[in-house]
């Protein structure tokens, strides 16, 4: 059993540590009754409690839940149609050219690109909110989508398509019956990776977000300014905890196209 | 075999990307109803733009396709009656054998009860009843092979198009594969065209073989007269092993190589042309120096399972492959013997016309071929 414990594996252990713990350090305390991030006093649901009692932080909620569901599907939908697009590109300049253009998109700060929109939102004259806030998170999305669907389409043999046409497929028919049930897997990733980008985006929302309207990053980040309150951490905690219910929901999807369905031991957790 | 009319014809068709050389450089053929053809070439030779542009899936650069009499330059690949089986099977991955079957039927909007009716024929003809609801993924590569050709046949296709189907079989499964694609033709009784870069399928299974090379037809015909009387030498090599010599025709039925002189059975030359000659290593019969009619030294020897394959030299150097049940020891003197109808001899540069007006010219004296 001694050579579980090779250097390499300490290391690991280390590195999960040390990105974990702080969260834990968080979720630890959300229960503590003593109020404080130290000295933990009783356990408690207190924090719980208050968050649930809280209408408006519960609207917050949900807005952040619409504006990532709404914006993941739209995203999905464009980012989908944008990687077809790509795919059928046959110069191959032009569609290295489009494919880095794509990539800039996703890592060009955060800063930089809610500035920006910040700018155009107010140059069109678009009152910040929800639609400003529902539009940038399209908008940094679609690349994410678009790099998640590419290469399940260009892993997919073109002889399908030939065959289909073969067959006697015409172009609706080819899209429908070959190319989308052969991408869905991509699809889903995509929509799962949108889903997540769009849920703890902070830097985009806090630019284009106007008032009356929040995202919790944002409504969390006002929080911890105003002063230190375990409601913080209560809220965290849940949103960890639905992160990684995502997490394993993707995992579940991806096992399930891979291999013939096993779809067992979701709800386990929680 | 009676005339029939044309199911597909070819005039004069080019096919050319950009400003490259052209895949294929005009081509002319006609093929019968009820056939088993073969394309017959080394790879990129132009034999799959053949299948393609049959098929529909790619557009002629000049010249005009006839599917039934009807120019089909502008029909798309989905509205023609041809079917393809494609290398790869490009079977859906995401349906299971049923529906990849039932794909081009549910395409067509056909009743779901005649679907099910003919796609469980189709599965009958290529022995995978049952087989309805497996998925793709869990099949070996003989088995989705059959749904391949079951999916295309669904359809009732004229003209069955098969690109090189039984590359990626294994040998065993692949000499299976070449009976029962052949009995599976004559039972459908329509036209197979086979896609093969492997001389020996195209012998075994095809009613005509079209040999090509660079995008031009070298030659076509019976298996057994593309095998016995290649044109030139690029078919010669091609189909089966060859001994090739530079010879010279002295007169009819007089050939001169090696430094000797042979009775042979071909006419039509010019005196003293000079020509190439052909005898399969399978017709030089080994025999003592003195019965030989001409000897060689024995270089080397290989055991091929059915015969021995022996590589000797002449006198003047020209290499001979003998196949012989029997061996020979390496270093020792054999003599060699063949019969006048087993030379082959070749016109250099002969068109597949000129070879057929020649043949023509003196079977018609009433000389036999």
């Amino acid at each position: 059993m001694k050579r579980k414990f090779k250097p390499s594996t300490i290391y690991l252990a280390i590195v999960f540590v040390i990105l974990y713990a702080p969260i834990f350090y968080l979720m630890y305390y959300s229960f503590n009754s003593g109020g404080k991030m130290y000295a933990f006093d009783r356990f408690t649901w207190e924090w719980y409690g208050e968050l649930f009692a809280d209408t408006r932080l519960l609207i917050i909620v949900l807005n952040t839940i619409i504006i990532a569901l709404l914006s993941a599907a739209i995203s999905t939908i464009i980012g989908t149609i944008g990687a077809i697009a790509v795919w059928y590109v046959k110069q191959n300049k032009m569609k290295n050219l489009l494919l880095s253009l794509n990539n800039i998109l996703i890592v060009s700060p955060d800063v930089v690109i809610g500035a920006s929109f910040l700018i155009l939102f107010t140059f069109i004259g678009l009152q910040l909110g929800f639609t400003s806030v529902l539009l940038a998170h399209i908008a940094f999305s679609v690349p994410i989508v678009v790099i998640m669907v590419l290469p399940k389409l260009q892993e997919m043999s073109p002889s399908l398509i030939a065959a289909a046409k073969d067959l006697g497929a015409n172009n609706y028919h080819i899209l429908t019956k070959v190319i989308l049930p052969y991408i869905t897997p991509g699809i889903f990733a995509g929509f799962f990776m949108a889903l997540t980008y769009s849920l703890d985006d902070f830097a985009v929302t806090f630019f284009v977000t106007g008032n009356g309207f929040s995202t919790l990053s944002v409504e969390i980040y006002s929080m911890a300014r105003q002063g230190v309150s375990l409601t913080i951490n209560a809220l965290s905690t849940i949103l960890f905890l639905f992160t990684v219910l995502l997490v394993i929901g993707y995992y579940f999807i991806s096992k399930r196209t891979n291999a013939n369905g096993r779809m067992f031991g979701l709800g386990a957790r929680k | 075999m009676t005339k029939n009319q044309p199911i597909i014809r070819f005039e004069n068709v080019t096919k050319q990307y950009d400003d490259d050389k052209p895949i294929l450089n005009n081509v002319s053929f006609e093929m019968e109803k009820g056939k088993f053809y073969t394309l017959l070439g080394p790879s990129g030779c132009g034999k799959t733009t053949i299948l393609r542009l049959i098929s529909g899936l790619i557009e002629a650069t000049s010249g005009k396709i006839y599917i039934n009499d009807k120019l089909v330059n502008d029909t798309p690949a989905n509205k023609r009656q041809v079917n393809t089986v494609f290398q790869d099977y490009a079977l859906f991955p995401h349906l299971n054998v049923f529906d990849n079957v039932a794909f081009g039927l549910r395409v067509k909007k056909l009743p779901n009860d005649v679907i099910e009716k003919k796609v469980k024929e189709a599965l009958r003809f290529v022995n995978l009843q049952g087989y309805e609801n497996r998925e793709i993924t869990g099949m070996s590569g003989g088995q989705r092979q059959r749904v391949a050709i079951a999916r295309a046949i669904v359809n009732e296709p004229e003209v069955l198009l098969l690109d090189e189907p039984l590359s990626a079989l294994d040998l065993k499964l692949r000499t299976e594969m070449q009976y029962e694609l052949r009995e599976l033709q004559q039972r459908l009784g329509i036209t197979f065209v086979f896609v093969t870069h492997d001389q020996e399928e195209a012998l075994a299974m095809s009613d005509e073989i079209f040999v090509i090379n660079e995008g031009k037809i070298e030659q076509r015909g019976t298996p057994r007269d593309i095998y016995d009387e290649p044109i030139n030498r690029f078919v010669a090599d091609f189909i089966g092993e060859s001994n090739i010599i530079t010879g010279k025709m002295i007169q009819d039925f007089l050939v001169e190589f090696a430094g000797k002189q042979y009775d042979c059975v071909d006419q039509g030359f010019k005196p003293n042309e000079t020509v190439e000659i052909v005898i399969r290593p399978e017709d030089l019969e080994i025999t003592s120096v003195e019965r030989g009619k001409f000897t060689v030294k024995v270089d080397s020897i290989l055991f091929r399972g059915v015969h021995y394959e022996i590589i000797g030299y002449d006198e003047i150097g020209n290499e001979w492959m003998i196949h012989s049940t029997k061996t020979a020891t390496i270093g020792d003197k054999i003599g060699l013997y063949f019969e006048p109808e087993d030379i082959h001899v070749m016109r250099l540069g002969e068109t597949e016309e000129e070879f057929d007006a020649r043949l023509e010219s003196y079977t018609a004296q009433g000389a036999e071929k």
